[in-house]
């Protein structure tokens, strides 16, 4: 079939393990092969056709170099529809965890001093979407195999995926634990995408919010109670900045400003 | 309706007896609560006493939390050819059995609904008796003593238990039961007063002191009180309440493509009016977008919608809000609330 879709995917800064979770689909990794002539996918392949233009691309992993940067911009050249594919690419993950906390630049001498780099100039670490428009997404740290697939398929077909706009709790729920946050254990289950289907509150560990920041997260409500469950405000807060990136940033003086 | 007596030590045999009939489901310790499972084996079957509420209810064995409600090809849709198994489910409460029967009546009145039908169809409830905790309030809600909706049902006398034959077919597990000797008819004289002091027991056990007196009006007209606010900023809209409620319904429906087949599945999933896009419609209108809209719609469903439909209010007294919402929004508190404004 020489009018499959072309796909090509790839990587920024992050774990890769956004990549890796596709070839974690083992059983249906031949029906994508199929499905798709695969232009791109460096963790897989050593043919790759980097100048390529794509129907699909999938791009993993935070933009933190001019590099990068200008690599983005070309692939955005190329792409029909560009998806983010995991979360550095959709909200920066724990890339974007000091955002907001003073300048970026005095944080970066603290940490690397006056090392020189090779690997092209360093920026503030920014999700993909700040510098190129973003058609679709596909969630997760990494994403699940069921959610990867269904979205593969809708983009495949033409269309966009969706994804039930729900928190952790719900899939929580369906694995029949009792809510942790009653137990006294911190929890941002309820802050969260769900779609992971609550591995972590399931093993009685709170949930650490790495699929994002869900749509109508209530932080106020949220900060409140583990208040009154006896945590200290600065360890919630730091809690809620380690995967929420630039989203949480923008909220932080209001939740100081409600627990005052 | 026939009672007989039923002896404790004869446990292990009522599971070979309840076996021929299905697969057998009771409440099983999870963490520090229940939860219905298979049981395998007589040496896992027992009365739990301690299990007062599964964090999941019923609900779970009758609509699954997600299932293939259809398959369709390039041909067309087709009901999945699957077998639903016969369930028999022991160590149903009161308000459990009080859920059912409303489920009953919200499944199968104005519209049947298949996919319960086929399973509700499929299960026998096995009723026991309990003793209420600090969160129950079935005597609240009327639903502290069944009258109808179980095929057995075993009230617990310390000695013995009292077996109470509700239906046809609750009668052929008992005949099977009495070929293998566990069930006989030699009920000791004072068998009426122990039972009622049972009863005596059982409403005087009843710790919550919340108070539904005149709520369904009071819903009415509270319709625009200040507090629903309130109860919106702190809702954390985790969706747990609706999951946990024996009563609640709600689900969606999408269909899944298989990759690179010409083929898929039409998926129906529990789903929550305290989601955000439960009330989205087409042209991006959401007639519930406040989290306050969503609680009132629950309350209003809860203990005022219902008894328009079917007689009875939709809550059952089983405390599961109560012990589960994180922020304490539950029909305790919210009777609280309507109560204030009403006084």
């Amino acid at each position: 079939m020489n009018n499959k879709p072309t796909l090509g995917i790839y990587g920024f800064t992050g774990c890769a393990g956004c990549q890796l979770a596709i070839l974690d689909c083992e059983e249906q990794l031949v029906d994508l092969f199929e499905a798709a002539d695969i232009k791109v996918f460096y963790e897989a392949m050593s043919n790759n056709d980097d100048e390529a233009e794509v129907d699909i691309a999938l791009v993993e992993g935070s933009i933190n170099t001019e590099t990068q940067k200008e690599e983005l911009l070309e692939i955005r050249k190329k792409a029909k529809i560009l998806v983010a594919f995991g979360s550095c690419a959709n909200y920066g993950c724990i890339q974007t965890m000091a955002y907001g906390d003073g300048k970026w630049e005095e944080r970066f001498k603290k940490v690397y001093g006056d090392m020189k780099f090779t690997v092209g100039k360093a920026i503030e670490p920014q999700p993909i979407g700040k510098f190129v428009k973003v058609d679709a997404t596909i969630p997760g740290c990494p994403p699940s195999t069921q959610q990867m697939l269904m979205a593969f398929t809708k983009l495949l077909n033409g269309y966009m995926p969706v994804y039930p706009n729900a928190p952790v709790c719900l899939e929580c729920k369906l694995n029949e634990n009792e809510c942790l946050l009653n137990k006294g254990i911190m929890c941002l289950g309820p802050l969260t995408k769900g779609g992971c289907t609550a591995p972590c509150p399931t093993h009685n560990t709170g949930c650490v919010g790495c699929w994002g920041i869900i749509d109508e997260a209530n932080h106020t409500s949220e900060l409140k109670l583990l208040i009154e469950k006896g945590y200290k405000k600065e360890d919630i807060i730091r809690k809620f900045r380690i995967f929420g990136g630039n989203n949480i940033a923008e909220k932080i003086d209001e939740l100081l400003e409600v627990v005052k | 309706m026939r009672v007989l007596k039923f002896e404790k030590k004869n446990t292990n045999k009522l599971f070979d007896v309840l076996s021929k009939f299905g697969e057998v489901w009771a409440p099983v310790p999870k963490g520090e609560s229940y939860s219905y499972q298979r049981i395998e084996s007589s040496k896992d079957f027992a009365f739990t006493d301690g299990c007062t509420r599964t964090v999941l209810p019923e609900k779970k064995l009758l609509i699954p939390q997600k299932f293939s409600t259809l398959n369709f090809n390039s041909k067309g849709y087709e009901k999945p050819d699957e077998e639903i198994p016969a369930k028999i489910v022991f160590g149903i409460h009161n308000c459990g059995i009080s859920a059912i029967n409303i489920l009953d009546e919200f499944y199968t009145t104005d519209y049947i609904d298949a996919d319960y039908k086929q399973r509700r169809n499929k299960m026998i409830i096995i009723g026991t008796s309990c003793m209420p905790d600090e969160h129950c309030f079935c005597d609240k809600t009327n639903t502290n003593i069944v009258e109808k909706g179980y095929d057995i049902f075993f009230t617990d006398l310390n000695d013995y238990y009292l077996v109470w034959i509700g239906t046809s077919k609750g009668y052929d597990i008992v005949r099977v039961g009495q070929n293998m000797g566990i069930f006989n008819e030699d009920i000791p004289k004072d068998v009426s007063e122990r039972f009622s002091k049972f009863r005596k027991e059982k409403s005087e056990a009843f710790m919550n002191d919340v108070d539904l007196e005149g709520v369904t009006d009071l819903m009415e007209l509270s319709h625009d009180a200040d507090f629903w606010k309130e109860l919106g900023d702190k809702c954390l809209a985790c969706g747990q309440c609706t999951m946990v409620c024996p009563t609640c319904t709600c689900y969606n429906i999408i269909e899944e493509n298989t990759l690179n087949k010409d083929a898929g599945t039409r998926e129906r999933y529990w789903d929550s009016c305290m989601f955000k896009d439960f009330s989205l419609t087409a042209g991006d209108h959401n007639f519930r977008a406040a989290k306050s809209e969503r609680l009132k719609l629950w309350y209003t469903h809860k203990l005022k919608a219902f008894i328009g439909h079917f007689g009875v209010p939709s809550c059952v007294g089983c405390g599961r809000c109560i012990v589960t919402c994180p922020v304490d929004i539950n029909i305790k508190t919210v009777a609280e609330r309507l109560k204030k404004k009403g006084a």
